[in-house]
């Protein structure tokens, strides 16, 4: 479940501001930190993440499935390719510091991909956007950032649709990897195309309505912030910033 | 081709928790012509798409001539039901009209011996080497239900198909259906387009709620301005000069109408 | 009365076209006024309401020639399907209203005024705390007309505007433009559906292959309802009555 969740967690109610720091936190952090430890603790603080936003369930579920592909390819190369000591797994001798290596970087994958869709989960697109226009920012970025954010739900209801249209026309779903591919076109085809026309009748409507003008947009319900909220953010910045010295002082040492 | 009979036997269908369909029983006969109105959320398009098996009904049978439709998939209830969507957009996508609407005989194996007729039909020989999305938004109305068309099904399933197009775009819709009628396609067509209805439907079956509330023939309902009126529709133009005129035989059709307005004398306006 | 927008020989081609899609058009819109443009698909009625209100060449490129005064301070428009109009970015039909004006900067408490009233004009405030994506049909492209008028513009263009509704929700959508008018908003109407634009409009202008052919009352102009056909072809010389009462008026009893 990839997308914005409605809900009353604590990360729901945070100033977006605030969720998407933590969610930055563990992105940064994970690129920071590689001991063993480090990346255990790592991966129990996006846990936690997901757990107080509520959306651990299904957030851990679509991270897994979707850092699987890279949990294989590393499993099999440092566990096949990796230095002495090797265990007998069956039928394959893996290597020990291999598949230590192996759950390491897994980790560190799997706690971004989790902190990432837990900030998608937790974070209204629509309070975001007030957000951001309570603090100025021009109405151009807050629209890209905010269509980005509901495009792959528009875009879902959307292909249902054509799916659903085609199969009336007798294209058969499934079949021979051929078929498949040929069933792209009609499939795939209507989906842009159709999202492009709709483009251009987007953009006059939104123009109609001021969106391209220079004056500062007024947010209507700006999301509350405090004072701690503001203090967390930088001590995220502050913890972040630590991590790296941190590592850069034991690369050096 | 002749068309088939269409059965829904005591059909049930939930969105979850909403009843959108509660008990509904229906026998539309091979080569009958029937529009099916009501408001929104009354269950229609649900309705249309348990014929395409695009939804399982959670109770009840729905057959399509001798097919039990719980058997069969979209694509292959595609070869005996032609299912003609709202917004057509949703699958244009060759790279010329007359590619879109070839695309649907191919899919079938059917002969597209028909495509340029259909084509003519419409209106779009002319535009026919254009991109879809070349052309006004109405006209991709047309290439949809042309693309259908020239898949010959036997039954004709259409959902509000006038919605968008202007008079000339409208009278090319009336036409080919009253064609396909003729040649005994069974016709099921949404629609809150009375003037429509009256060319084309023989029957009109009301919905509301999830079920079926009236099945008339269009003559009678057509003139029943109390019951439009509880629907929220107006008679059409035709029974409107119809019932100013005081003509009579009921007549709902354009040409039934001009033909018992023939005794009518006019007075010339002042210049 | 004061000229909102005045075209004389207004010829406008799109970028990359052969043929211009308005060719020689002079057209006056005055304040109060409703205006049907009628004319088969292609004909330029679309073209006609862009040029009108400046979003042609400005926002869809192309070229203008002749002379084209516009008056209006903003023109407001609205087009045939509703949903590519949301800005999905709001998550209540009152925040979709108010969008316009938030847009042009205006105090939180005068947004929310104009916001307000406009709901009023179109008698949706019961929808006020909606969500704009779960609306019908009808639903939504009142409040599209609203959000247009929460700006406040001088001129008002509508294509199509109740293609997609059912009869009951059209003519809501009808009756109300009187109403914009007699506010002083001069209203553009383009619409294949002559039997309601003649219950509402004030002037009509009939367009082919980008030309004017036609021009005057509704009565004169939007001659192709259903009744005038039926009349022609019942042998009623011209001019052919347009609606039931007056075809009424012209026969002999």
């Amino acid at each position: 479940m990839i997308g914005y969740v409605d809900g009353t967690s604590p990360l729901h109610r945070a100033h977006p501001y605030t969720t998407l720091a933590l969610s930055g936190a563990l992105l940064f952090g994970a690129f920071a930190l590689t001991r063993p430890l480090e990346v255990g603790l790592l991966v129990l603080t996006a846990v936690l993440f997901a757990a107080t936003g509520r959306v651990l369930r299904s957030s851990a579920q679509t991270a897994l499935l979707l850092s699987l592909p890279i949990w294989i390819l590393l499993f099999v190369l440092h566990g096949l390719l990796g230095a002495e000591p090797r265990m007998a797994f069956g039928p394959v001798a893996l290597s020990v510091p291999g598949i230590a290596r192996a759950l390491v970087l897994g980790g560190r994958v799997t706690a971004i991909v989790l902190g990432f869709l837990t900030a998608l989960a937790t974070v209204s697109p629509h309070r975001l956007v007030e957000a951001m226009t309570a603090d100025g920012v021009p109405f151009g970025r807050t629209f890209l950032l905010a269509s980005t954010l509901t495009v792959l739900p528009r875009m879902r209801e959307r292909a249902t649709q054509i799916l659903e249209a085609q199969q009336c026309r007798g294209l058969r779903l499934g079949g021979s990897i051929v078929a498949r591919l040929r069933a792209l076109g009609p499939l795939a085809l209507p989906l842009v195309l159709g999202a492009l026309a709709e483009v251009d009748e987007q953009v006059l409507a939104l123009d109609a309505r001021g969106a391209a003008g220079s004056a500062r947009r007024t947010a209507l319900d700006p999301p509350p912030d405090s004072r701690a909220q503001h203090a967390l953010r930088w001590a995220l910045l502050a913890l972040v910033a630590a991590a790296y010295a941190w590592k850069f002082w034991r690369m050096r040492g | 081709m002749n068309g088939c009979d269409v059965r829904l036997e005591g059909v049930r269908y939930a969105y979850g928790a909403r009843e959108a369909l509660r008990g509904v029983s229906l026998r539309i006969g091979a080569g009958e012509q029937v529009a099916l109105v009501g408001p929104n959320g009354a269950g229609k398009t649900t309705l249309t798409r348990l014929l395409v098996a695009l939804r399982r009904p959670g109770a009840g049978r729905v057959t399509v001539g001798d097919w039990e439709v719980a058997h069969k998939r979209p694509d292959e209830m595609a070869q005996r039901v032609g299912y003609v969507f709202q917004h057509a957009d949703h699958q244009l996508f060759a790279r010329s009209i007359r590619d879109d609407v070839v695309f649907g005989p191919r899919r079938l194996g059917r002969s597209e011996a028909l495509v340029p007729g259909v084509l003519e039909e419409m209106g779009l020989a002319a535009a026919a080497g254009l991109h879809p999305y070349d052309v006004p938004a109405p006209l991709r109305k047309l290439v949809a239900l042309a693309g259908v068309l020239a898949m010959e099904p036997c039954v004709l399933v259409l959902d509000e198909p006038t919605a968008g197009l202007d008079r000339v775009q409208r009278d090319r819709v009336v036409s080919a259906l009253q064609r396909r009628a003729e040649a005994g396609v069974t016709v099921l067509a949404v629609s809150h387009d009375l003037g429509f209805v009256a060319e084309v439907a023989a029957r009109v079956v009301v919905m509301g709620d999830g079920r079926i509330v009236a099945d008339r023939p269009a003559r009678e309902l057509l003139y029943d301005r109390e019951a439009l009126a509880a629907l929220g529709l107006r008679p059409p133009p035709t029974v409107e000069i119809s019932g100013a005129l005081g003509l009579r035989g009921s007549p709902v059709r354009t040409t039934e109408v001009v033909a018992v307005m023939g005794g009518i004398r006019w007075k010339q306006m002042p210049e | 009365m004061t000229a909102l927008v005045v075209l004389e020989r207004v010829t406008f081609t799109y970028a990359g076209a052969v043929r211009p899609a308005l060719a020689d058009v002079s057209l006056e819109i005055a304040a109060g006024d409703v205006m049907a443009v009628t004319g088969e698909s292609g004909a330029g009625t679309s073209t006609l309401l862009l040029v009108a209100t400046g979003f042609a060449p400005r926002v869809v490129g192309g070229t203008l020639a002749g002379t084209r005064r516009i008056a209006a301070r903003r023109c407001g428009v609205v087009f045939a399907r509703p949903w590519t109009q949301l800005t999905g970015l709001c998550s209540t039909v009152r925040d979709e209203v108010a969008f316009g004006p938030a847009s042009l900067g205006l105090p939180r408490a005068t947004v929310l005024a104009a916001a307000r009233n406009a709901m009023e004009t179109l008698h949706i405030e019961q929808l006020a705390g909606r969500e704009p994506s779960h609306l019908s049909g009808g639903e939504l492209q009142r409040v599209m007309v609203a959000a247009a008028l929460a700006m406040r513009p001088d001129v008002l263009a509508l294509d199509d505007p109740a293609a997609e509704l059912d009869p009951e929700a059209a003519d809501a959508l009808y009756d109300v433009l009187p109403v914009v008018a007699a506010a002083g908003t001069g209203v553009l109407l383009a619409t294949p559906d002559s039997e309601r634009a003649g219950r509402v409009a004030t002037r009509a202008v009939a367009l082919a292959s980008g030309r004017i052919v036609a021009e005057g009352s509704p009565a004169e102009v939007l001659t192709d309802t259903e009744v005038a056909r039926i009349a022609r072809a019942a042998g009623c010389p011209p001019p052919y009555p347009w609606d039931v009462p007056s075809l009424l008026r012209r026969v002999e009893r």
